[in-house]
């Protein structure tokens, strides 16, 4: 019962890990701070008041956490199969591009349908080509986290080939943009007079929706299983390849949508830079929040917050933005250190009430 | 004097003992008093005295005010079950721990032990339960390795190879210095650990579980080499767990369990019934196994693999012309050294390996290349060998763990979602049924015990309705007492009509359960026979790949 008490507060303890290694981080810049003589203090109050100090602040940082929470949810689940998939980046522009076309068509134009019409199409575009690193790993065996990151970079080649030829706007001369999609198949803002919009519902929705698949289900628990153990899940009789193929279907398709609430919610537009590099933060989210929905949820707040705390930082201080990465880097390399103390940790109890 | 005939006179006096429920066991602290005594005359004195010896894991007492002494000449046998700390007391020994308290005595010197080195300084080497040889190089180059006369530039591997031929012949471990170690069999790399002991001139050798991987040729021709050794004015420690061993080869006999010394006996005045009460801490109540009643009618075949050949996991034809019945109602075991072809025969009926060539049917239906759940749906139930890994998934609950194989079906869940009230009976009937002690119905089954964790894979594969039942290794590692139930649990399976297939590297095991014994040996089944027309010696010759002359 000792132990059993232990090994409670030993998972609590690990449930604070991300919290500390993120106070740790920031130590750490606030020092560098100082080194370049700049208040932290006051650094990182300008930094709190531009995330959460305005309307357009909170709106601001609660857009980016709905962008930053469905590719860390589409990561996250994809590794409860204990597959990597790294290319949520070009899995959202694949999934924007889907949207794209569905709101500048003639779906496009009817009301409610067409926001539904371009969520399914990011999550049919974005899942339907997450299958070839699938298809790739289960044939052939290639690791998929090298045809994911590779994939990234012919996605983003290929939307600037259709940005600057057949899907640019006609009527513009130098932007490499599409045409703007119809207003009936835009996101309506829900926080007036900011850029608020009803993605973050989605957003919400989301985390149900990953939650109950991974816990209720019949599929969900064939996927933990391989994720956890896929020698015993063939044992039991389990389904391996399907899978594999299913979660990154699913992967694929909430980064999709990603893609799509980017469109019909931010930019109603398809252009080159519509996510600034989401999809690699996203991988941050999803260990962070240890590829638990809610604790993605938390991440992805955290990391909205400080960028756009950061960017205000920037304007009023003229601190580099790059500082702000920094201090992503430093969380994360923080929070590895943590998890991998708080494992061991872990081990050893269970060990010893082994036995008990 | 057969096995069979050991045990049967073995659970005869059991059954008497458990009328008599006082324990004879000598009181350890009286022999303290003679061991003290000639502590101080050097020269009669044991080789080695441990004194007040106590190590603890954390909050585990692995060992708790031990008193042992080895007397020059002699074998010493440590015998307990698994876990009473046997290991973590020649480690001690040989330096790998150090004791909380206590004091060691070699050669009637106070002894501190840092490192192996120390203790090879002293005398004492440790032939470990897993060898710690590199594969690649040769006999010589392993016995070598690390001693400082080998750290010049250019090794003397004549000089050495000399020195190796001439403790083989001294001791009758035969070795070819020459051949990679890769290529020997597990006898002989045991011999060449021994080898690698001896080579740096010590006179006391400490060998933990020697006896597990060998077949009972090799094990033979071990108890003679460690005869011929003591006779030579070596000193041996020898660790098992297994009662006929300690009978047949030991001078003396300390019992340990749960880390305290339950008694030093000699092996002359004592039995192994006395032995195994020490050992348990309580009469071990076996029934009279039953034997296979001898029907003259064949019951039908539920298994039968006709022809079957398998690659192995190195990609090379591993399986070679598997031929097989198994009969409904009886158990047909499987003997054979580790590694010959049991896992990949399993793998192969159980659809987790690719059947090359050849048949596999069961109950009529051919099942060859289906897919493990349609097997499994077919009538198969499966505890494979490293039930922790392959047979559970550790980050689990107990609760889905026992549904691992039928979550999908029925009461378990519908269309969609899983039934977690259904999944909840379900685990509360097994778990009561096959009396699995748990902490939390929630919690991870990672914090649970081996024998729990056993259970609970026997618990879903016996509740399966099926027609053949594969069990590998299922009582490796287990005390006596779950030993006997799970045996228990496998006739009961057998008079429901199921056909048992038990693949075991425990000779005495399949002695005692099966109605027919096979012998797989790289990769074949040499032979099937009825146990009636067996004994231990055909059995053994033919583990070893030796044909028997009829
Ligand atoms: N390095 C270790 N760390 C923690 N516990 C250990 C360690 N080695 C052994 N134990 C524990 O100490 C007890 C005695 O183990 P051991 O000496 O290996 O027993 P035996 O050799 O008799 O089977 C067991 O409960 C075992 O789990
Ligand atoms: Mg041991």
């Amino acid at each position: 019962m000792k132990v059993e008490l232990q090994r409670k507060r030993l998972i609590s303890f690990r449930s604070c890990v991300p919290f500390l290694s993120g106070g740790f981080a920031f130590v750490v810049v606030a020092i560098i701070l100082s080194l370049a003589g700049v208040n932290p203090i006051m650094a990182y109050g300008v930094m709190l008041k531009g995330a959460f100090g305005s309307l357009h602040g909170i709106a601001d940082t609660l857009v980016k956490t709905t962008s930053l929470l469905l590719l860390g949810l589409a990561v996250a689940v994809a590794f409860k199969c204990k597959v990597w998939n790294l290319g949520t980046e070009g899995q959202l522009y694949i999934g924007a591009l889907g949207a794209t076309l569905i709101g500048i068509s003639i779906i496009g134009s009817i009301p409610i349908l067409g926001i539904i019409a371009m969520l399914a199409a990011g999550f049919v575009f974005g899942g339907c080509f997450a299958l070839i690193p699938a298809a790739l790993k289960v044939k052939f065996g290639i690791s998929e986290i090298i045809v994911t990151v590779l994939l990234n970079f012919v996605v983003l080649l290929f939307i600037a080939y259709l940005l600057h030829g057949p899907l640019k706007d006609p009527t513009t001369v130098f932007n490499p943009y599409s045409p703007v999609i119809f207003s009936e198949s835009q996101l309506p803002i829900i926080l007036p007079h900011t850029r608020l919009h009803a993605g973050i519902i989605i957003a919400a929705l989301a985390i149900i929706a990953v939650y109950v698949l991974l816990s209720k289900t019949k599929i969900g628990f064939e996927i933990r299983s391989v994720g956890a153990n896929i020698k015993a899940a063939r044992y039991a009789g389990m389904n391996v390849t399907k899978s594999i193929f299913v979660i990154m279907g699913i992967s694929g398709g909430i980064a999709g949508i990603t893609g799509a609430v980017l469109v019909s919610g931010v930019q109603h537009l398809l252009i080159e830079g519509i996510s600034p590099g989401y999809g690699f933060i996203a991988v941050i989210i999803a260990l962070l929040g240890r590829n638990n929905p809610f604790g993605v949820a938390i991440a992805a707040f955290f990391f909205a917050a400080l960028m756009s705390g950061s960017e205000v930082m920037y304007r009023m201080l003229g601190i580099p933005s790059s500082l702000a990465i920094t201090l992503q880097a430093l969380v994360l390399i923080f929070v590895l250190i943590g998890e991998i103390f708080a494992r061991l940790q872990i081990h050893k109890t269970e060990n010893a009430m082994k036995n008990w | 004097m057969t096995i069979k005939d050991i045990s049967k006179t073995f659970f005869a006096k059991l059954a008497k003992f458990q009328k008599n429920t006082k324990t004879s066991v000598r009181d350890p602290d009286s022999l303290n008093v003679n061991v003290r005594n000639y502590a101080k005359n050097k020269d009669n004195g044991p080789i080695v005295f441990m004194k007040g010896i106590t190590c603890r894991f954390g909050n585990l007492i692995a060992n708790q005010n031990i008193t042992f002494d080895l007397k020059k000449g002699e074998i010493h046998a440590l015998l307990g079950e698994n876990g009473a700390g046997k290991t973590t007391l020649t480690s001690l020994l040989y330096g790998l721990y150090q004791p909380e308290s206590g004091e060691i005595y070699v050669k009637g010197q106070h002894a501190v032990i840092r490192s192996p080195s120390d203790a090879i300084n002293l005398g004492i080497a440790m032939v470990h339960q897993h060898f710690l040889l590199t594969l690649a190089h040769s006999v010589t180059e392993n016995i070598i390795v690390g001693l400082k006369s080998t750290k010049g530039i250019f090794l003397n591997l004549d000089k050495a190879e000399e020195k190796i031929l001439q403790i083989s012949k001294k001791y009758g471990l035969k070795i070819d210095p020459k051949s990679t170690v890769g290529n020997l069999s597990v006898g002989e790399q045991q011999r060449v650990e021994i080898i690698k002991g001896l080579y740096r001139d010590v006179d006391i050798l400490i060998l933990d579980e020697p006896t597990g991987m060998l077949t009972p040729m090799e094990e033979k021709a071990l108890f003679e080499a460690l005869r011929s050794m003591v006779n030579q004015g070596l000193s041996i420690i020898f660790i098992t767990h297994k009662l006929r061993e300690v009978m047949e080869v030991s001078n003396r006999i300390t019992v340990l369990r749960g880390g305290n010394v339950v008694g030093i006996v000699k092996t002359s005045e004592t039995s192994e019934d006395e032995l195994a009460r020490m050992m348990v801490g309580r009469t071990v109540s076996v029934n009279q196994i039953s034997q296979g009643s001898i029907s003259k009618t064949t019951p039908p075949t539920v298994l039968e693999i006709k022809n079957v050949s398998a690659l192995g996991n190195s990609n090379v034809l591993f399986l070679k012309d598997i031929r097989l019945d198994l009969r409904k109602g009886e158990i047909l075991g499987i003997a054979g050294v580790d590694g010959n072809g049991q896992n990949e025969l399993a793998e192969v009926i159980a659809g987790l390996r690719k059947v090359k060539y050849g048949e596999i049917s069961m109950d009529g239906r051919s099942i060859a290349n289906l897919s493990p759940r349609q097997i499994r749906e077919l009538g198969l139930s499966y505890v494979p060998e490293d039930c922790l890994h392959t047979g559970l998934i550790l980050e689990y609950s107990i609760i889905e763990n026992l549904v691992l194989d039928r979550w999908y079906t029925k009461p378990y869940s519908n269309k969609l979602f899983l039934n977690k009230t259904e999944m909840m009976k379900f685990a509360d009937k097994i778990i009561a049924d096959f009396e699995i002690k748990i902490i939390e119905l929630n919690a991870p089954v990672s914090s649970m015990s081996g024998g729990n964790l056993q259970k609970i894979v026997l618990g879903r594969e016996l509740s399966r309705d099926s027609k053949v039942l594969i069990v590998h290794n299922p009582t490796r590692g287990l005390d006596i007492g779950a030993t006997e139930y799970i045996h228990k649990q496998l006739i009961k399976q057998k008079e429901n009509g199921v056909g048992v297939l038990l693949l075991s590297l425990d000779l005495d095991e399949i002695l005692t359960v099966s109605d027919r014994i096979g012998v797989i040996y790289e990769g074949k089944i040499i032979k099937i026979v009825e146990k009636q027309n067996t004994d231990i010696d055909q059995i053994g010759l033919l583990m070893g790949g030796k044909a028997i002359k009829t």
